[in-house]
């Protein structure tokens, strides 16, 4: 095992750079996740760890040791590719041992580690099999077999399930954590499910245009986004915004004057911004509540209903009811999780949106997040 | 277009391929045809598709009285050589234009593929000149090496390396494998059908090559078998049977050869094509 360090990591490609700067530490025996959408620039980062790209600038250390200009396969990494990569002229047993014959390995001990590693992942019985005789989720678990052998320090994982079914998908999440678990290596994660993201890992790392906007733990990130990226990108449905104008604070709790000019309360310490400041209000889907009353209120610490809306989709879900509201004054539909037990409001319907303080997140205007006040992580505190 | 019409043009299609093969197949049968004959028939005034008289007394005379055993060897061992050579240069240098990325390459690849438009006609001076100061007149290094330089052969391969994706590269190199171990190990299994088709053609092209065997070879003992047919002629006199059975002798290795290769070949060109065999 090993731990991983970026220091001011760039990658520049021609006058074009698509990683700007990254510092990031990744301890021995983490499950790290990168996060973010197409073109953010993480698997390129993670090539640069695997020495498939070179470091136009910065650092990497593996194992506290410099690997900038260090061969690939002395890195002490293995990865696992999106497309599986694997040798389709090999069989399964080929492509697990290849690493090891080319090391000049022994034929008995790359035999002895290759069943090993079959074994793991209960694929001893198709180990004479070519790849093309295998199923998707068959190929995967060889790609994660022929990392295993190689006992690398690191593992890195580059979208390896995109390629599969949705069911699939979920059940060799739930095989890759326990493989973590079994295997207790540093493993790198790349990936823009989400999902994936939050189940995962035990660290996330959310990248957006060549750089990280946050770090932290699944929980973190989502009950705490530092800034409106990160919140609408963690999350589904996203995080819903609306636009709001700070109306004043009080102690521990702002007051924000919302486009149907009522007024909500939000837990947030918004010391930095002036009264008049435009900011936006963010809930997610699962912290709206629907009330029949419409009668203006202010959502939150107001009198009446909420804030006022219509019902403009409704999505069955099985386990949940996604109902999709046009509020005046806000760019496209808001969504709300309701409960299917619950009386499900018609399309067309006016209804009131209602959340509570402890919920809803502030941004400025330049996107960045308020802090949560006191109350908020009291709120938090109690939910964890 | 109805049932008809299709009939129509299916019958005008055979009837086209019939007579392009029989145009084809017209010389060689009438090669066969003459070599199958008694010498004095072969200058009769009377005409007759097949021969009077049946006899393998051609091929007898030519395989006594001519150099033909040791043409054929020389020609078995240069073409084999140049197929070789040229099928190693060529994969390493396509998979380098490829895969690998280096100031110059396009640069490089550009003037690679301008050989294309210099005939090989042009070369002859200056490849005998050089063959000369290097004392390889009247050697196999002399008749193989300008042969194993070509672009063609490159471009094609490397148009196939392009289409590999790139995670075969990057996995073995994960694996610990250099460049060559890539194309040795990786590239060259996946890229099998083309090598195979490549070097038939290859191997065929220097088998039939005259221009450059009658530049360079002046020994009999060192003659290919095109060089060689023409000193049949000299020797035999006007003896059209024996020219034709020394021919059809000297053809046979190859045809055997594009024979017993052809569906590979065929899998190789309908590979680089993009189409499925």
């Amino acid at each position: 095992m090993a731990s991983v360090r970026l220091r001011g990591i760039q990658k520049r490609y021609g006058d074009n750079l698509v990683i700007k700067g990254i510092d990031l530490d990744v301890e021995d025996g983490q499950f790290v996740v990168f996060v973010g959408p197409s073109g953010c620039g993480k698997s390129t980062l993670l090539r640069m760890i695997a020495g498939l790209e070179d470091i136009s600038a910065g650092t990497l250390e593996l194992g506290d040791k410099p690997c900038n200009d260090v061969e690939p396969s002395r890195r002490g990494i293995a990865m696992v590719f999106q497309s599986y990569a694997l040798y389709p002229h090999m069989t399964v047993a080929e492509n697990m041992g290849f690493a090891l014959k080319l090391a000049k390995v022994p034929k008995t001990e790359i035999a002895e580690r290759v069943q090993r590693a079959a074994a793991i992942l209960q694929i001893g019985h198709l180990l004479e099999r070519k790849p093309k005789a295998l199923s998707g989720g068959q190929r995967q678990r060889v790609a994660i077999g022929r990392a295993i052998v190689r006992k690398p320090e690191v593992f890195l994982f580059d979208e390896p399930l995109s390629n599969l079914d949705a069911a699939l998908r979920a059940q060799t999440r739930v095989e890759l954590a326990h493989l973590h678990r079994e295997l207790g290596s540093t493993m790198i994660y790349v990936t823009h499910d989400q999902v994936e993201a939050m189940t995962l890992g035990q660290k996330i790392v959310v990248f957006n245009g060549g750089h990280i906007e946050q770090t932290g733990t699944p929980l973190e990130l989502y009950e705490r986004p530092a800034n409106r990226f990160v919140a609408g990108f963690l999350g589904s449905p996203r995080m819903n915004f609306m636009p709001a104008v700070l109306a004043g604070e009080e102690g521990a709790t702002a007051a924000v004057r919302l486009p149907d000019d009522s007024i909500a309360e939000v837990a947030a310490d918004v010391g930095r911004a002036r009264v008049g400041a435009v900011l936006t209000l963010g809930i997610r889907p699962e912290h709206l509540r629907l009330s029949q009353d419409a009668t203006s209120g202010g959502g939150s610490g107001g009198s009446g209903g909420g804030i006022g809306a219509t019902v403009a989709l409704v999505e069955y879900l099985g386990d949940v009811v996604l109902v999709h509201l046009q509020v005046a004054g806000v760019d496209g539909t808001l969504a709300a999780k309701v409960n299917p037990g619950a009386a499900v409001p018609a399309v067309g319907a006016r209804v009131g949106l209602q959340f509570d303080a402890g919920h809803a997140h502030l941004f400025d205007e330049a996107g960045q997040a308020f802090a949560p006040s006191r109350r908020r992580e009291a709120a938090h505190a109690a939910i964890q | 277009m109805n049932t008809k019409s299709t009939l129509g043009w299916t019958a005008i299609g055979a009837i086209s391929a019939v007579l392009l093969a029989a145009l084809w197949a017209a010389p060689l049968l009438w090669a066969m045809s003459t070599a199958l004959r008694p010498e004095l028939e072969t200058v009769s005034s009377d005409f007759h598709w097949l021969p009077q008289t049946w006899t393998l007394d051609a091929f007898h005379k030519t395989l006594a009285a001519g150099n033909l055993l040791r043409w054929l060897f020389n020609s078995a061992l240069v073409s084999l050589a140049v197929t070789v050579v040229t099928m190693a240069v060529s994969l390493m240098a396509a998979y380098a234009f490829s895969q690998l990325r280096f100031r110059g390459r396009g640069l490089i690849f550009a003037l690679a593929m301008l050989a294309f438009l210099v005939p090989f006609e042009a070369l002859l001076v200056p490849l005998f000149r050089t063959m000369n100061a290097l004392g390889l007149i009247n050697s196999y290094a002399g008749i193989v090496l300008p042969q194993v330089v070509s672009p063609v052969v490159i471009y094609v391969f490397k148009g196939f390396f392009d289409e590999i994706p790139a995670d075969f590269r990057e996995a073995a190199t994960m694996d610990g494998a250099g460049p060559l171990r890539v194309l040795w190990s990786v590239y060259l299994p996946l890229s099998g059908n083309i090598v195979w088709a490549m070097a038939i053609v290859t191997f065929i092209a220097a088998w039939n090559n005259f221009l450059w065997p009658f530049i360079i070879v002046t020994s009999n003992d060192m003659m290919t078998v095109p060089l060689g047919l023409t000193q049949t002629y000299d020797a035999f006199g006007v003896r059209y049977a024996q020219l034709m059975a020394a021919a059809l002798l000297g053809a046979a290795p190859v045809a055997l050869a594009y024979i017993a290769f052809q569906r590979k070949v065929t899998q190789g060109f309908l590979a680089a094509s993009g189409l499925k065999g």
